[in-house]
């Protein structure tokens, strides 16, 4: 017989057990007639023989029991018993049964949702071949002041790395490139997410199309046709899934392009949250082209734009190749490559892709989850302390069913698995909420949270339910046999103290939490009450990108593109409800951000120092449409073109920096080292606004300096119209009709008002803030819940005595008051609990709060005093309803 | 009940062979199987129910006999039990072993 059969057998005897049982009990049967026939032939009554028979055959009972025992159920028979008798146990207490799967599927929920988060971000490997090899390759860069960057490579320094490594099974290296789709030359274009890649980086992610093929080595050369790759989803929406396209003609802005194939479902790489914001990848990136190298591009070593990635070699020479190893030999070859005063200052660094996606989201999930613990941990001590209520409603029957020889140990069991009823209705509670939690999780942090795609549930996530509903089942069942034996034993005394414990804690718990949640409120509110420099009411905000053919040359077509923006503000402006517009190349706190080097003329600064500061290139009114004050001196206006003197407006913080103070920088000079062309003059200082928080509210204004469009041209802007209207969202229609008269196939996206751009740049600390705050009033219910059933309890055990006293003149004031007492007993011990180790734990937030200390006391303070009035409540509702207990029908009761 | 009892009066683990053997000629019935090892034995050696049952049921799961209903010669309905190939293998490796073994004990015992 082979295991089929085995296992048909154990099937049979446990699903067919009636038939099983009937075919045992006639076979026994027949044996028994045999033997007593057999005693008769030989002479004996049938009476005689029917007791020989019995004698021989040894108590059919007996033998039916060990004929049992050998079909090798029993077990499993046990559990089913049980498992039903739980289920029947719990139908006969509704309340008890909702009370519990109630508190465990809320805390499940919430525990299993954030699991799925952190397991989608932090434990899954990434969606490429040997996720673990892949790594970032970055030039770190030591700064001046001690600080260590992680920049971009530049073409020269990634030719060289991908010529002299040996480190690595393939390299690539890409960059972010908004690109405008039609599926005609007079289509209407959609604004995409595109990325210019090597071709190796398909190679270097182990990816291929599903559809046609990638792009070749040899189609990446200068020269070389225009070809693209195109994402499923794109491929679904914007040709309908159709393999006619491969091999056709698709137009990238005015250029037509051929599609050579369609990537996997899902492929999406770059994706823009699992790199620096300054990037600008898209969230997903729908269209790829070739990354071509131009012969100068090679010895190119001043623009640093392009992100590199390789895949490390299984074995370097003898050992394994690891990333540190791989990290020296770069760093050789860059030694041999770059000028010699600048080689301390940098080195190559490998960050792993995985590392790089979850590096900058590590700490806040961890918190979330450290958060979501607490929860679980109040439910668990909430239906601990209902369970072992129960066995104290329970202790008649769980007497009877020893007293008729149920074993101790079969009585544990017996309890473990009714709980493992209660904990599996409380996982499929719980996963279910997951499900729908975790699309709530994701949906408050659209775009930035790095991974997105990646969660969803899977083995880990269905496993850590399935262990924790076990752990819990052992835990809740343990309690109950602990309880139980306690009540056989001694007095109640063990097991009310229990439950206070259990409360106490619940109490202390939900505190912490709840300071952790004031105190990341505080700080969103302090964040919001930060001036950031602008006036960001009543400004719509969007971004226009000019459709390029080929590379972007600002110095051929830079005169066009400004001439076109200068067109597109110009309108605006003069439109009617329209009070200011002008454009800005990145726009503050929409995360991207450019920096640059500048070196005022005539400031001598100590060796090797290097000045920089943030680079705003701006158009039009942008100072009065986005309200940044001017300090001194006089905005750009249209003498600053091309061919007036080069001006530059600087912040307060770089004025006062270089040179001492707002009034003392204006016709200063200043030599910019981002400008397109070589060899320009310094640029003159015209005017001094105030600073602006371009990176993140809570950090302060970096030294900035401004410079007109016009004399640094560049192919996107985002526009800034400031409306006279309350709703500036009302005058996209015009902003739109604006740009597609001035340029036909300009594409506008990202279209926000300046407002959302601030509140999305927020969105972070709003994330954390709302699921902080939803785990605190969670546990304050469950607490609630919690004290209050204790109290109950405690309430209906004491009818009689509470009867008596009242019999004995004592008034339902005090009665209240002693009850209230006691409460508030537990309750005091729980707050100065939560208020020690909140203390202790809060510190793990200093790095996410923003104007309120670790400790704050009033937040302290505050949360202490709401858990004691939630408390008092809850303890107070009970003790009233004891005060008016009737003393005869409390005395005569039971 | 214990498992101890099962090897109450046959040694555990000769049962098994003692059961093979008797099913080696012809599908047999429980008390067949019983009574045929009484007679064999001349009542040296008996199989109570208790022990015989639980037996059957695991020479069933490691697939060594096979169990199905039929009907006696007296019309009656009875579950007969019969070896299969592997049984018959089994039985073999059995028989040779306990042959080995009884050797090994008896020449132990006139070495004295």
């Amino acid at each position: 017989m082979n295991l089929a059969a085995l296992l048909r057998r154990r099937l049979r005897a446990l699903f067919r057990r009636s038939a099983v049982e009937r075919e045992m009990t006639n076979e026994l049967a027949f044996h028994f007639e045999l033997e007593k026939q057999e005693r008769m032939r030989a002479g004996a009554s049938s009476a005689e023989a029917h007791r020989a028979a019995i004698h021989a055959f040894g108590g059919v009972d007996h033998v039916k029991e060990a004929y049992r025992d050998a079909r090798g159920t029993r077990p499993l028979e046990n559990l089913i018993q049980d498992l039903r008798y739980g289920v029947r146990i719990l139908r006969r207490n509704p309340l008890f049964a909702a009370a519990a799967v109630t508190a465990l599927g809320l805390a499940l929920g919430a525990a299993l949702a954030v699991f799925n988060v952190v397991n989608g971000v932090l434990l899954r490997p990434l969606p490429y071949r040997d996720p673990e090899r892949i790594n970032i390759i970055w030039l770190a860069w030591r700064w001046d002041d001690g600080n260590v960057s992680q920049l971009p490579l530049s073409s020269g320094s990634y030719s060289d790395i991908e010529r002299d490594s040996r480190s690595f099974d393939a390299m690539a290296a890409f960059r972010a490139w908004p690109y405008a789709i039609a599926e005609s030359p007079d289509a209407e274009r959609e604004a995409v997410a595109g990325a210019r890649v090597t071709p190796a980086l398909f190679d270097v992610l182990g990816v291929s199309p599903v559809v046609g093929r990638a792009f070749t080595r040899a189609e990446a050369v200068p020269g070389g046709p225009n070809v693209a790759l195109i994402s499923h989803d794109l491929w679904q929406r914007k040709f309908g899934g159709s393999r006619d396209i491969i091999g056709k003609r698709i137009y990238l802005g005015d250029a037509p392009f051929t599609l050579t194939g369609v990537m996997p479902p899902g492929f999406a790489f770059p994706r823009g949250a699992e790199l620096p914001a300054p990037f600008q990848f898209g969230t997903r990136t729908d269209v790829w082209t070739p990354l071509v190298f131009e012969s100068s591009d090679v010895s190119n070593y001043g623009v640093q734009n392009l992100v590199a990635v390789g895949k490390l070699s299984e074995r370097c020479g003898t050992g394994r190749c690891s990333a540190s190893a791989a990290q020296a030999e770069l760093t050789t070859v860059l030694r041999r490559n770059i000028p010699l005063n600048d080689q301390p200052k940098s080195a190559y660094k490998l960050v792993s892709m995985a590392e790089q996606a979850a590096a900058r989201v590590r700490r806040p999930l961890l918190i979330l989850l450290g958060a979501v613990a607490f929860v679980l941990a109040i439910a668990a001590a909430n239906v601990t302390s209902l369970v072992i209520g129960r066995v104290h409603a329970r202790e008649r029957e769980l007497a009877v069913r020893s007293a008729l020889g149920a074993a101790r140990g079969r009585l544990a069991r017996q309890l473990v698995t009714e709980n493992l009823v209660l904990c599996l209705l409380g996982m499929a509670v719980g996963l279910t909420l997951a499900f729908w939690g975790t699309k709530v999780v994701l949906l408050l942090v659209p775009g930035s949270l790095p991974r997105a795609d990646d969660v969803g549930f899977d083995w880990r996530v269905l496993s850590v339910a399935g262990l924790l509903a076990l752990i819990a089942a052992l835990g809740f069942g343990v309690a109950a046999a602990y309880a139980a034996r306690l009540r056989f034993t001694r007095a109640a005394v063990s097991v009310s103290r229990t439950r206070r414990v259990l409360v106490m804690t619940e109490v202390a718990l939900s505190l912490i939490l709840l300071i952790g949640a004031a105190l990341l409120t505080r700080s969103f509110i302090s964040l919001q009450q930060v001036r950031p420099g602008f006036d960001p009411s009543n400004a719509l905000t969007a971004r226009v990108t000019i459709p390029l053919v080929g590379r972007p040359q600002p110095l051929v077509d830079g005169a066009r593109w400004s001439a076109t923006f200068d067109h597109i503000i110009a309108r605006l402006a003069s439109a009617p409800g329209i009070v200011a517009a002008g454009g800005v190349v990145t726009l503050p706190l929409s995360g991207a951000f450019e920096n640059g080097g500048v070196r005022p003329v005539g400031k001598v600064y100590e060796n090797g120092r290097n000045p920089s500061a943030q680079v705003q290139i701006v158009a039009g009114d942008y100072f009065g449409a986005a309200r940044i004050r001017l300090v001194a001196g006089r905005v750009f206006d249209a003498s600053d073109d091309q061919s007036g003197r080069a001006s530059m407006i600087v912040n307060r913080k770089f004025a006062r920096e270089h040179f001492g103070s707002e009034a003392d920088a204006l016709g200063r000079e200043v030599t910019a080292l981002f400008e397109w062309a070589r060899d320009r003059p310094p640029r003159v200082i015209v005017g001094v606004v105030d600073d602006v928080k371009t990176v993140s509210l809570d950090g302060d204004a970096p030294p900035q300096v401004y410079v007109p469009l016009s004399q640094l041209p560049a192919y996107a802007l985002t526009l800034v119209v400031r409306v006279s209207g309350a709703d500036p969202l009302a005058a996209l229609p015009l902003v739109r009709q604006t740009v597609h008269e001035v340029h036909s196939s300009a594409t506008l996206k990202e279209i926000r008002t300046f407002e959302s751009v601030v509140a999305d740049s927020l969105a972070p600390q709003r994330f954390n803030m709302t699921l902080i705050a939803t785990f605190a009033v969670l546990a304050l219910v469950l607490a609630f819940v919690g004290l209050y059933g204790v109290l109950a309890l405690m309430v209906a055990q004491r009818r009689r005595e509470i009867g008596v006293r009242l019999a004995l003149g004592a008034t339902p004031a005090t009665v209240v008051r002693a009850l209230l007492g006691e409460g508030l007993r537990v309750v005091a011990v729980g707050v100065t609990i939560g208020l020690a180790g909140a203390l202790a734990v809060t510190r793990v937030l200093s790095s996410m709060l923003y104007g309120v200390s670790t400790t704050d006391g009033s937040v302290f303070a505050g949360a202490a005093a709401f858990v004691g009035l939630v408390a008092v409540l809850a303890t107070w509702i009970p003790a009233r309803r004891a005060s008016q207990v009737d003393p005869r029908t409390a005395l005569t009761a039971e | 009940m214990t498992p101890q009892d099962r090897s109450r009066d046959v040694v555990q683990g000769t049962l098994d062979m003692l059961v093979l053997k008797a099913l080696s000629l012809t599908p047999m019935h429980g008390w067949g199987i019983t009574n045929r090892i009484g007679q064999i034995t001349k009542g040296v050696l008996t199989v109570n129910p208790g022990s015989l049952y639980p037996a059957l049921e695991r020479l069933q799961d490691r697939g060594w006999i096979t169990a199905d209903w039929d009907t006696t010669e007296n019309g009656r309905n009875a579950k007969y039990y019969s070896l299969t190939a592997a049984g018959r293998r089994r039985l073999g490796t059995e028989t040779e072993s306990w042959r080995r073994m009884a050797a090994a004990i008896e020449a132990v015992l006139r070495t004295t």
